[in-house]
């Protein structure tokens, strides 16, 4: 089979372009450390959620020095927490999301970032980010949930650690007093 | 080499029955994409606020229509046509049965009409029937039976077309056992043989789970699972659109160009490599998904990066094939030779645009190929307008100047007017420039993609570069330009059909490859072989990755419900049927 | 003379062979109709009316398209590398654990 000087030419560098790109991805993996979503976050049944530790009152939880976990349940037309209330977050934290969807497959992106995932019934998306300054980020959901898709939103609320404080001590209080 | 030199004329002359078939299927397409266009266009102005006249509630019940009319019924019909055009004039023989032809005409137009049906009742609110579930119908999102239902009468029309033209090929190999296949014919059976492997995911999907539980007979799916067979299908149909705007850029384009097909052994090598890797990957469409392993995500990518090479391969074939033409009209240099092709026929026109937009996004393919970056885009308008550039100017551009070319020799009539077809791809070309560039741009500022109203209460979206006004200005008056061109389309493809006959309606000869296939080793022309690798590569891409989450979902059903019996006897029927129906195929192939 | 292989069988092969020698090959295979017709220009696919020389596999070198190619191919690798590097990994918020 006879092939063209030329086009060998270009198969070895399309070769050398595809080696490239998964040479780039596979750096920002181990290099700059970019997780993928995946199965660590297990599973949950969305038909008991509201009677789920974690997902039965969502919400964001100190697991050690600078350090939470938040929980995210997306439902037809809303993001709790998120839409009612802001997520609220303390500057420079590392903070671990885990999202679900009570219902249908909903979607969970903080505008403008990398921070994107599905929310599918019976799986928790589980994943870790580290928030800088304090600001506010939008958060939409970005698949297809219904006819009120487009008004679900929400806002990430990131504060100075001195005010997450007080919000947080008063939550707990607040979580004590009602059981 | 001509059909007109085989003696009879015309196509419609010497095949005039395979004319009709090819006149019905193309006819179902026009009518689906200029409803789909219809729909598109009042998309483009719902969402960027210039024109609203239906509800924001109702703007998922027009997606719905403008993606399966589009992405389905128009993209599939019309390759069914030009499938059965190829198959016999590159086997220069009739297909077996008429009235088998007509039967998967029949099949897929009924299925067509069921799933259209269920989708436009979403206007209608008391009718208690819709299928607002857009193109991907992602469970637990539900649509009417009857949806589903046409899904799978449409799905299985297509295999049987499928058959139809493997049993010419068997025919043909009758009469000539030594010859090589012919390569339009090897193209059309490639692309069949994939059709086959990945269609078997999607029909798993709604035969037994979707169906059944739309009409109440099971309480609940595996949310995940039926996304994933989803998308075991959802990718390599991209190459199913892909594969006959290919087959046109391999084998008409040079000669719409003056020129003659660069090499013929390496158009078979491209087409197997899309055999083999097309499904496989389907994964990468899940890269944010939980409940699957990185690892797999992983192995989906790389295959994706090595499904590159076959198109990059194309792009060097196509456009030697065309240089060729230019340096045999007289181009000179460089790059001066562009000037020497014959831009005002719009069937070349229209291909080489179509090309090139494809080259455009390739780049945003392999973006979203990108596993890790692609958080940067995922499920923004970036992906919208990606597959804009592919399916929707690639694919449908290349199906329509390939119309110009195709349609005069169905119905023996000329082409009613060149400089509206030159006129029309100008306009589709500009009109996605204007839509695709801003739909990129405004995915990077992270507006979402199946959204009708993308204006939020919590925060703005930002852009580094111009503003989100001009963004919006530029998608509605892109959306606004593609339509017009449609418009102009199937106007000038009526008045075509209405025209007096023509002795030469168009120039139909086809010349022979510079390099032809008698030099290439004869293992490529054996199908039952790439077969068999292909199905296992897809059972290496896919055993672990269903078992974890079969297992880890909730079991077939979710929700951790128990199975129930009746159905998991309907799933050994399933094993049974594909075991059979693929050693049907195989004895066919071999 | 090489196997037809995108077309059909022999028979129209040796036909169409024995006029494969002239320049402008298809307005005379098309018979005696072509000439009285309205101008070629309103006929689609026909530009091989225009070709003034033949090219065989031997005297041809796509040098305009490996041009066209490795221009694209760099630009391919400054948009990724663009896109990668500085689109992506220069977000705030990346998914790290």
């Amino acid at each position: 089979m006879e092939i063209h000087a030329y086009e060998k030419l270009w198969l070895a560098l399309a070769l050398v372009l595809i080696v490239g790109f998964i040479g780039t991805i596979t750096y920002g993996a181990a290099g700059a450390g970019i997780d993928m979503i995946d199965d660590k976050g297990g599973t949950v049944d969305p038909a008991t959620l509201d009677q789920h530790p974690k997902f039965g009152d969502p919400g964001i939880e100190r697991n050690g020095e600078n350090s939470y976990d938040v929980y995210v349940v997306a439902r037809q037309f809303v993001f709790e927490p998120g839409t009612t209330e802001p997520l609220r977050v303390p500057a420079g934290s590392t903070v671990t999301f885990h999202v679900t969807a009570a219902d249908v497959i909903h979607g969970f992106e903080v505008v403008g970032t990398n921070a994107n995932t599905m929310a599918i019934p019976g799986q928790v998306a589980e994943f870790t980010v580290e928030f800088g300054e304090p600001g506010e980020y939008g958060m939409l959901c970005n698949e297809y949930c219904g006819s009120g898709h487009h008004v679900m939103e929400g806002k990430i609320v990131v504060m100075e650690q001195e005010e997450f404080d007080s919000w947080y001590d008063q939550q707990q209080a607040q979580g004590e007093a009602e059981n | 080499m001509a059909t007109a030199s085989g003696g009879g004329g015309e196509f419609v002359d010497k095949f005039p029955d395979e004319a009709a078939i090819i006149k019905a299927s193309f006819l179902i397409a026009f009518v689906s994409l200029g409803i789909g266009a219809f729909f598109g266009l009042v998309q483009a102005l719902h969402r960027t606020n210039v024109l609203r006249v239906i509800d924001s509630a109702d703007y998922y019940t027009m997606l719905t229509g403008h993606g399966v009319l589009l992405a389905i019924v128009f993209t599939i019909f019309f390759l069914c046509g030009v499938f059965h055009w190829a198959v016999a004039r590159s086997l220069d023989r009739p297909a077996e049965s008429a009235l088998f032809s007509w039967a998967w005409v029949g099949l897929m137009t009924t299925g067509a009409v069921l799933a259209t049906i269920a989708i436009l009742g979403g206007f209608v609110p008391n009718l208690g029937m819709s299928a607002d579930v857009l193109f991907t119908f992602y469970a637990p999102l539900q649509a009417h039976p009857i949806f589903y239902i046409g899904l799978a009468m449409f799905i299985v029309g297509t295999w049987l077309s499928g058959a139809d033209w493997f049993l010419s090929y068997r025919a043909w190999r009758k009469d000539h056992p030594d010859e090589r296949i012919p390569l339009q014919t090897f193209m059309v059976l490639t692309t069949m043989i994939m059709w086959y492997i990945s269609t078997l995911g999607v029909a798993v999907s709604v035969v037994f789970f979707l169906i059944p539980w739309s009409l109440g007979l099971i309480e609940s799916v595996n949310p995940l699972l039926t996304r994933t067979l989803f998308w075991y299908f959802g990718h390599p149909i991209v190459y199913f659109w892909l594969m006959p705007a290919y087959l046109l850029w391999y084998t008409v384009l040079p000669k719409l160009a003056g020129g003659r097909l660069f090499s013929d052994p390496l158009a078979r090598v491209v087409f197997l490599l899309f055999l083999l890797l097309s499904t496989p990957v389907g994964i990468h469409h899940q890269y944010l998904d939980p409940g699957i392993a990185e690892g797999f995500k992983f192995i989906a990518m790389t295959n994706t990066m090595f499904l590159l090479l076959p198109s990059l391969l194309t792009a060097f074939t196509v456009v030697a094939s065309v240089e060729h033409g230019a340096r045999q009209r007289g181009g000179e240099g460089y790059l001066r030779w562009l000037g020497a092709l014959p831009w005002r026929d719009p069937a070349f026109t229209g291909m080489a645009l179509a090309g090139a937009m494809f080259a455009a996004g390739g780049f945003s393919g392999m973006i979203n190929a990108g596993m890790n970056i692609n958080y940067l885009i995922h499920n923004t308008l970036w992906v919208p307008g990606h597959f804009h550039l592919t399916v929707g100017t690639a694919v449908a551009l290349t199906m329509m100047a390939g119309s110009y070319w195709l349609v005069p020799q169905v119905t023996g009539t000329k082409l009613y007017s060149r400089p509206i077809g030159l006129l029309q791809v100008i306009m589709w070309f500009v009109g996605m420039v204007f839509m695709s560039n801003a739909m990129h741009r405004a995915g990077l500022a992270g507006i979402p993609r199946r959204t009708a109203e993308p204006q939020y209460q919590n925060f703005e979206f930002l852009t580094p570069i111009g503003s989100i006004f001009e963004l919006r200005v530029q998608i509605a008056l892109g959306g606004t330009l593609l339509f017009l061109s449609v418009v102009l389309f199937l106007f000038n493809i009526l008045l075509t059909s209405l025209g007096e006959e023509s002795d030469r309606p168009v120039d139909s000869y086809l010349p022979e490859p510079l390099s032809g296939p008698e030099g290439s080793p004869r293992i490529l022309d054996n199908l039952a072989m790439w077969t068999g690798i292909a199905a296992v590569l897809v059972v290496l891409a896919y055993t672990l990755p269903l078992a974890g989450i079969i297992q880890n979902g909730g079991g077939l059903f979710g929700g951790g419900l128990p199975v129930p019996a009746t159905v998991s006897a309907g799933f050994d029927l399933v094993m049974t049927t594909v075991t059979s129906a693929f050693n049907t195929l195989w004895g066919v192939v071999a | 003379m090489a196997v037809d292989s995108t077309a059909e069988g022999a028979a129209s092969s040796a036909a169409r062979t024995s006029t494969d020698g002239g320049v402008p090959a298809n307005a005379d295979s098309q018979g005696d109709s072509g000439q009285a017709d309205p101008p070629v220009d309103s006929i689609v696919g026909t530009a091989d009316d225009g070709i003034v020389r033949e090219l065989g596999h031997d005297d041809f070198d796509p040098v305009g398209t490996l041009v066209i190619v490795l221009i694209y191919m760099a630009i391919l690798i400054g948009m990724w590398v663009f896109m990668y590097f500085v689109e992506f990994l220069g977000r705030g918020l990346t998914v790290v654990g």
